[in-house]
């Protein structure tokens, strides 16, 4: 923790009060978590730095060097920063789509028409079928893709382009479906932050003659930003720790295999880790709403924003009632 | 279906939903696809679960998947009912106490104020991406010391803390504004009291997500099973369904669809049961 800027209360009797309640809330959280994930990782770090024979209860073997399994994951393992590689790039082209196709159903599903209860379930029934088989079943008999797409010119155009490039948007075609089964909490996650949205402010914008495109971005988009943040973390970490992602599947191989064994497949899942890190922290600077220092800075902005906006919708109907008079006198004429 | 109880349809058709209706009816297709499909798949007979190319419908629907799996259910020692007693026990456990728990440490976590409240939720995250596979053996033998292998316990405990869960939770807690909380702060009301009458009805969507969540997480978990019990009685339904359908034989693979249809029913009517207060709480909370 930085230690020039933080202020660090001291312990008072007062403080120890006010704190107690939260101590006491999070206190069964903190168990949990200590004893099943962070003591679990911990040591997980610590056999990562050994080699861990199963045989006749727990021995820890030294390694000559204590970072061999870590260097042997990106010496020995050619996969590895292959399989990366192409999470990384899937990740970045399917974020965008899954966020913009939940954030439109949503805004489709919070509209008024009728059954929307009914379609709101269809849409949301997916992340129900949890069972990993059904899925993969249905990606063998060719459900998930479109077929139009795939034997497209689309395609064919494309294949033109270097592999690495187009290798991706392949894969992206060939599993939109599935990544739309998979945008159901997102789509949810949306449709609370939209309902927050109190309908008078749709209807005084109306009023003063936005348009919906306007209001959308002056109104919707504004609301559901922090909601849009939240979706992207949940979607990176459900792709980055999914059941069908790729590098799950070759630490779960490596950790039960009986040459490599389970040290080499911690070391593997902490680098692991350590990547989806990086990428959740980049996403998180780049979505993050930037906070205003002072309450007095955040009203002037908004007063600055709403005066320009009006500004531009008075010269927009000034501009049309002009147009409206040159019309109705030519038509006098 | 809970459909019609709830107020949020319009009453009257307007032909301006139409062009809504052409956007969305051919997505919900799609979207409706797989439960279509299990449900088509688990009545398909012997000769069309392998045919090539595979067919999505089922042209003629037979009970014969269903007789299988239950006359092989009968010939094994230990009743069905016994792995369905252990799942429910251990789903109903783990769901409340899962909820509980992660509601209690997002309001914590949003709305209160102490020391080391940054690092808590910095070790949430880091949870949050860790690879299970990782954490197998450790938790073994963590459970092995606290002495709770072959138990209820073994099953329940590892789920309890679901860094998702939290992570949603409070984000949800984050937006509910603080003059709601001082004003119930001011009429005297205690941290607890806050937590159950204010919080916790205005955060609905998000824990009913979070208890959808939990529920299949726990109910289709076949590792606690595997890993944390040897004795046959204390191990769950989705584990013994696995051990029925693997065999890798021709019946197996019946078996395995109908299977696949029996355990997803429960996930359904769990759904049908919250999707209401998942999808319409926030329209009638009088949050702005």
């Amino acid at each position: 923790m930085a230690k020039k800027t933080t202020y660090r209360p001291k312990l008072t009797k007062r403080r120890l009060k006010e704190w107690g309640w939260g101590y006491l809330f999070i206190l069964p959280w903190v168990v949990g978590v200590s004893i099943f994930f962070l003591y679990a990782m911990v040591q997980s770090l610590q056999f990562s730095f050994y080699n861990l024979l199963l045989s006749g209860g727990i021995q820890l073997q030294p390694l000559a060097n204590p970072f061999d399994n870590f260097a042997s994951v990106f010496v020995k393992e050619i996969n590895f920063p292959v399989t990366l590689a192409n999470f990384a790039i899937g990740l970045v082209l399917q974020l965008p789509i899954i966020i913009a196709f939940s954030l439109i159903i949503a805004l489709l599903l919070n509209s008024k028409i009728r059954a929307r209860s009914f379609f709101r379930m269809i849409f949301f029934l997916p992340v129900i079928i949890a069972t990993g088989p059904v899925m993969s079943q249905l990606t063998a008999q060719g459900v998930a893709s479109v077929p139009m797409v795939s034997q497209n010119t689309l395609l064919t155009v494309l294949s033109g382009l270097p592999e690495f490039i187009y290798e991706p948007i392949n894969n992206l075609f060939s599993q939109l479906i599935l990544i739309l089964w998979n945008s159901g909490i997102q789509i949810l996650i949306f449709l609370a932050g939209l309902q927050k949205v109190p309908s008078t402010l749709y209807e005084a914008a109306k009023i003063d003659g936005a348009s919906g495109w306007e209001s959308f971005w002056k109104i919707t988009l504004p609301t559901v930003r922090p909601m849009i943040l939240l979706n992207s973390i949940y979607t990176i970490v459900t792709l980055a720790t999914g059941g069908t992602n790729e590098i799950i599947e070759l630490i779960y191989s490596v950790t039960y295999a009986a040459t490599k064994g389970y040290s080499y497949g911690a070391a593997m899942s902490w680098i692991y880790t350590l990547i989806v890190g990086v990428i959740l922290l980049i996403a998180f600077l780049l979505l993050r709403e930037k906070e205003p220092k002072h309450q007095d800075e955040a009203v002037y902005r908004r007063d600055v924003e709403a005066a320009k906006t009006l500004a531009k919708l008075q010269a927009k109907n000034a501009r049309h009632r002009r147009q409206r008079q040159r019309r109705e006198g030519r038509a006098a004429k | 279906m809970a459909v019609g109880g709830t107020k949020v349809n319009p009453k009257k058709f307007h032909r301006n939903q139409i062009p809504l209706y052409l956007y969305l009816i051919p997505i919900a297709v799609f979207m409706g696809a797989p439960i279509v499909y299990i449900i088509n798949h688990a009545f398909k007979p012997m000769d069309e679960l392998f045919a090539f190319p595979p067919r999505f419908f089922v042209t003629h629907p037979s009970l014969d998947n269903f007789c299988n799996l239950f006359k092989t259910t009968a010939g094994s020692t230990i009743p069905i009912s016994r792995y369905i007693f252990n799942s429910l026990i251990v789903c109903v456990a783990v769901v409340v106490l899962s909820i509980l728990i992660s509601t209690m440490a997002g309001f914590a976590l949003s709305k209160m104020k102490f020391r080391l409240k940054g690092p808590i939720f910095e070790v949430n995250n880091l949870a949050l991406m860790f690879v299970a596979t990782a954490v197998t053996i450790p938790r073994y033998l963590t459970i092995n010391t606290i002495g709770i292998l072959d138990t209820y316990w073994a099953h329940i405990l590892p789920l309890v803390a679901m860094p998702v869960c939290l992570f949603l939770i409070k984000q949800f807690i984050d937006q509910v504004p603080d003059s709601l909380l001082e004003a119930a702060q001011l009429e005297g009301a205690s941290a607890w009291t806050i937590y159950r009458k204010v919080v916790m009805p205005l955060t609905k969507p998000a824990i009913a997500t979070g208890a959808i969540l939990a529920f299949q997480a726990v109910w289709t978990n076949t590792e606690t099973s595997s890993l944390f019990t040897s004795a046959e009685g204390i191990r769950t339904l989705p584990f013994y369904m696995n051990t029925l359908t693997a065999v890798g034989t021709v019946q197996g693979q019946g078996m395995a669809a109908a299977a696949a249809l029996i355990m997803f029913i429960p996930n359904l009517v769990l759904f049908i049961i919250m999707q209401s207060s998942v999808m319409n709480t926030m329209a009638y909370s009088g949050m702005k």
